[in-house]
């Protein structure tokens, strides 16, 4: 449970300026599914998966995710963005029980 | 007096068996109108529901085209375990502010929740491609619905067999 809302973001290793590069990100997180009682009824409770995951690059909006209880536990997500300059490419993931994690990574050119 | 005692006792027996059974009722009442507000306010995007009750509240209805040849749907044949399913969306499509790809929805036609995620691009994307894990119920088809900022819409669908299942719910 410690681990919950760490991750980890994976960039080529090499990167130039105008590369539409290829980002895998993984976090830690439940992702709870639905639970049922004996009888087959959904239990009613808050359940806590992520739901939105917004990507930022030099500060501006690249792309963002709305997730649902489909979305497997420790989710990986990947997306694209156009390397322009050197800066910091963040991650940020809200889930329903209010808990946001970030991750971040300087890209680097070269 | 000793009379008496007892008609009262029986009288609050009588009177606290009748309250306990109203407020069972009521509890349960308000338990029923309780699941059905916050499963609707909590999974605005992903709710219990079919597949094409879901695709009409999502997309009220508007034509969709055949993308084969545009998007490219990357999800394996046999998914030996359903609760991790690597899928992935590639979009043959032009990033310009002018034309780009806007929403790429993924769907699993058997999920209880059928709408697994919606992914929100803009022209800063670069190209329209986007990669989850997911959960899958059970064997069937998983799509990939493309919106673009013209608000067309294409779609491709591809079948996933899946060994054991991975939603519980």
């Amino acid at each position: 449970m410690s681990d919950v809302g760490k991750v980890r973001l994976r960039l080529p290793s090499s990167i130039k300026a105008g590369d539409i590069v290829r980002v895998r990100c993984l976090v830690i997180h439940p992702m709870e599914r639905i639970e049922r009682d004996a009888s087959g009824r959904i239990v009613d409770k808050k359940y806590r998966y992520i739901d939105k995951v917004s990507v930022t690059y030099l500060g501006k909006a690249i792309a963002s995710f709305d997730t649902t209880q489909s979305v497997s536990e420790n989710p990986v997500f990947a997306f694209t963005f156009k390397a322009t300059e050197p800066g910091k490419l963040a991650v940020t993931f809200h889930d329903t029980h209010g808990a946001t994690y970030e991750g971040a990574a300087e890209v680097r050119l070269g | 007096m000793v009379d008496g005692g007892a008609q009262v006792e029986e009288r609050t027996g009588m009177t606290r068996r009748a309250v306990l059974g109203t407020l069972g009722a009521v509890g349960v009442a308000a338990v029923a109108g309780v699941t059905a507000t916050s499963s609707a306010v909590a999974q605005a995007l992903g709710q219990n529901e079919p597949i094409e009750a879901a695709l009409r509240r999502v997309f009220g209805g508007r034509p969709m085209k055949d993308g084969r040849g545009v998007i490219k749907l990357d999800a394996p044949l046999i998914a030996e375990n359903g609760a991790v399913v690597p899928v992935s969306v590639e979009v043959d499509a032009p990033m310009t502010p002018q034309r780009y790809v806007k929403h790429i929805y993924i769907v699993a036609d058997k999920n209880r929740i059928p709408v697994v995620a919606r992914a929100v691009l803009t022209p800063d994307s670069g190209q329209a491609y986007v990669g989850a894990n997911i959960r899958l119920g059970e064997s069937g088809s998983v799509r990939a619905i493309v919106e673009q900022s013209d608000g067309a819409l294409l779609q491709v669908t591809r079948e996933v067999r899946v060994i054991v299942g991975g939603c519980g719910g």
